[in-house]
């Protein structure tokens, strides 16, 4: 065999083992920008939107019109089916939704008790990491966690990998409710919460913060005299599965619970 | 070219073209049942497309069940064929010379199905090109869209490189006519047995066999990644790619020593694929029967000894929960594998490797199918407990196609082209003959010590 062949030759193997060995290493690096001084930093440098959810003053009604307005608006369909159900924003006990944060001997007001759960816009978010098309991304301007639901392929990657529940596949089509403008999805896309960035566009805040009679609080973490981050330093707040390193920006107040809620059976 | 026994390696050209030349009722047969069999998941198939994912049995809960399940496998089982056909021929294992041809089909077929797998997966398949325009290569499901391509080019190049000489045979062979005759000649490209053609084309394997390795191995490491690049309970698992990668080619084995038994059966090829062969994979599975359970020991330990709250609901469910019952017949399947295996092999080696073998192969199976779906079968926190998760029909009859489809496109090369390799049985003695004037370059042979002295 002549020299310029076996080159070649060789070439195309190196490539094949770069390609092989060196992709997820590149992927990897990608994905693996998040570090434990950025998870500890007072504020995050560009503007991320947050949410504060006052868990001592929300009350199942109120959860309930957040929900109801959310789905309303977003032409969210109804379903029997709890399993397939699309949820933007839901209710969990306490004990399922902060599982590493739970334990028998807590008071007895806290088994058992809703919590308002929605999708976390997290700093490393675990399904933009995975998303084989880019179809759901981290949006520098706010930090959102934006879904293209004309670009997603239905591979369902990103609801495996989230480790929060968060996401919703649409099993069947939706019909275009009445009520509302925003546009149905075919079946077979995932969906779930945007933080209302469509209303967020024109200048609003999201639809849940405006019928949560002040248990909801939503702003700018990177802007130190924003409400939320004046509330997350005045409360303690607690963020669903803080050590699995996604950077949750959903933050819960959990202190005042025992004086305002009354116990659990009464 | 009489070695000592005076006995000569006897190739019987026409026997190991009668699957070719000649074709009984029981072929067509096997056909139309087979046939039969992709048609039901190819209704299956246009069933889900048409009504959508929800006549599956996934849920929000349990997004990926069967599909990937069969993906996982069917990937494991490619390992079969082109991985340990290449390490036999890099490590100069003369035995391999009649299997290699049969398990390198297995390789390409088994990618193909594995990959359609994904296809039945994905809500929108119309939309599948969108991988390639906007995916991004941080997307472990990227990484493996790359390296299963590379896989399934190079095994298929690793399929057509070995098979020239035979199509060159075939093409000369006074009883094919037609169209096959044509795609015999195209395929021989222009093969007239002279030693530089020969020369090159062993170089050209030789270089593929030792390139296949890595390849191969890369392949089921992103597969593995899929799941260990999440940070779910029990997939994120640094144990996760070289256990895939043991257990591919642990059910790769497996599926190949299948494979020949029933080739030797329907065929008659008991002079070809001997009782040896089977002893010898045998072998080669039991080492990995014992290194699959050293993996699976050192995973489950390590997870229950550690016992992370968000790892314990996973492992409880599979060691006493829900799953349970398919975690331990899959323990149980492979402890009765690796007891035929070491006591029923020697002595009868076809039929212990065969049943140790079925025995894996349904093991290895309930092993992937254990790895994806109770990691998802836990509280999210979605506002309810999850059921069990349990396939629909659509799902159990994709899955019976695809591995009709498997067996059928098995078959169907079987029927174009010689599943035991002509050309590399015939030279085995030449080979030999050079390998022991090899072996008298390092081994005594009296000639320099009279020299010496």
């Amino acid at each position: 065999m002549d020299e310029g062949r076996r080159s070649a030759l060789k070439k195309i193997c190196f490539t094949a083992a770069g390609v092989a060995g060196g992709i997820p290493l590149l992927g990897t690096v990608r994905a693996a920008s998040r570090t434990i001084a950025a998870q500890h930093a007072a504020a995050p440098q560009t503007k991320q939107l947050a949410m504060v959810v006052d868990m001592a003053n929300m009350t199942d009604e109120i959860a309930h019109a957040c929900i109801e307005i959310c789905h309303r608006e977003h032409n969210v369909p109804k379903s029997d089916d709890i399993e397939r159900e699309i949820k933007w924003v839901w209710q969990e006990e306490f004990d399922r939704a902060f599982p590493d944060q739970f334990h028998g001997q807590m008071a007895e007001a806290y088994e058992g008790m809703p919590v308002l759960l929605m999708c976390n816009h997290c700093d490393s978010p675990a399904c933009v990491k995975v998303c084989p098309t880019a179809a759901t991304w981290k949006r520098k301007s706010d930090g959102l966690v934006m879904m293209d639901m004309h670009r997603c392929i239905g591979c369902r990657y990103c609801v495996v990998a989230c480790p929060y529940g968060t996401r919703s596949f649409n099993w069947k089509d939706a019909e275009q409710s009445v009520e509302t403008t925003y546009p149905a999805r075919s079946r077979g896309v995932v969906e779930k919460c945007n933080f209302c960035a469509e209303r967020l566009r024109v200048g609003e805040i999201p639809l849940c913060v405006t019928v949560s009679q002040g248990t909801l609080t939503f702003g700018d973490l990177s802007d130190p005299d924003s409400e939320v981050s004046e509330l997350l330093r005045a409360k303690h707040t607690i963020t669903r599965k803080n050590a699995l390193g996604t950077g949750p920006n959903v933050y819960y107040i959990v202190e005042d619970k025992l004086r305002e809620r009354p116990r659990h059976g009464e | 070219m009489a070695n000592k026994t005076g006995s000569h390696v006897l190739v019987d050209r026409d026997h190991l073209m009668k699957p070719i030349t000649q074709t009984s009722g029981g072929y067509f047969l096997l056909v139309f049942l087979l046939f039969l069999g992709v048609a039901w998941g190819a209704f299956a198939w246009i069933w889900q497309l048409s009504n959508g994912m929800q006549v599956t049995g996934l849920n929000n809960t349990v997004a990926w069940g069967v599909y990937i399940t069969n993906f996982v496998f069917f990937i494991g089982i490619s390992h079969a064929g082109t991985l340990i056909s290449a390490i036999l021929r890099v490590s100069g294992a003369e035995w391999r010379r009649p299997i290699t041809r049969a398990a390198e089909a297995i390789t390409v077929f088994a990618l193909v199905l594995g990959g359609s797998q994904v296809l039945f997966d994905i809500g929108r398949p119309d939309r599948a090109m969108n991988v390639f325009l906007y995916g991004p290569l941080q997307s472990p499901l990227l990484w493996d869209l790359i390296c299963i391509s590379v896989y399934l080019l190079s095994s298929l190049f690793y399929l057509l490189l070995p098979l020239i000489p035979d199509m060159a045979i075939m093409r000369d062979h006074h009883a094919v006519t037609g169209w096959r005759k044509e795609l015999y000649r195209i395929l021989a490209f222009n093969w007239d047995h002279n030693p530089e053609q020969k020369r090159r084309l062993e170089k050209a394997i030789a270089i593929l066999a030792v390139a296949i390795i890595p390849i191969a191995i890369s392949v089921h490491t992103v597969v593995s990644w899929i799941f260990g690049m999440t940070i779910r309970p029990m997939w994120h698992s640094t144990i996760l790619g070289p256990y895939f990668v043991v257990g591919a080619i642990f059910s790769g084995i497996a599926a190949i020593i299948i494979a020949m038994a029933i080739l030797r059966k329907v065929y008659g090829f008991e002079d070809y694929l001997k009782p040896l062969h089977f002893d010898y994979l045998g072998l080669l599975l039991l080492t990995m029967t014992a290194l699959w359970f050293y993996f699976t020991l050192a995973e489950y330990i390590t997870t229950g000894y550690g016992g992370l709250l968000e790892e314990l609901e996973v492992f409880e469910s599979k060691m006493t929960g829900a799953y349970a019952e398919m975690f331990w017949a899959m323990v149980i399947f492979m402890i009765i594998a690796f007891f035929i295996l070491s006591f029923a092999r020697s002595k009868w080696p076809v039929g212990a490797t065969v049943s140790a073998s079925v025995f894996i192969v349904i093991g290895m199976w309930i092993e992937r199918y254990t790895i994806v779906v109770p990691t998802l079968n836990v509280l999210e926190g979605r506002g309810y407990h999850p059921a069990i998760y349990w396939p629909s029909w659509v799902e159990i009859g994709i899955t019976f196609g695809s591995f009709c489809g498997f067996a059928l496109l098995y078959v169907l090369f079987a029927k174009l082209f010689p599943i035991i390799s002509i050309w590399e049985v015939e030279e085995a003695e030449e080979a030999l003959e050079e390998r022991l004037e090899h072996m008298k370059t390092y081994l005594p042979t009296g000639t320099t010590a009279t020299a010496e002295r």
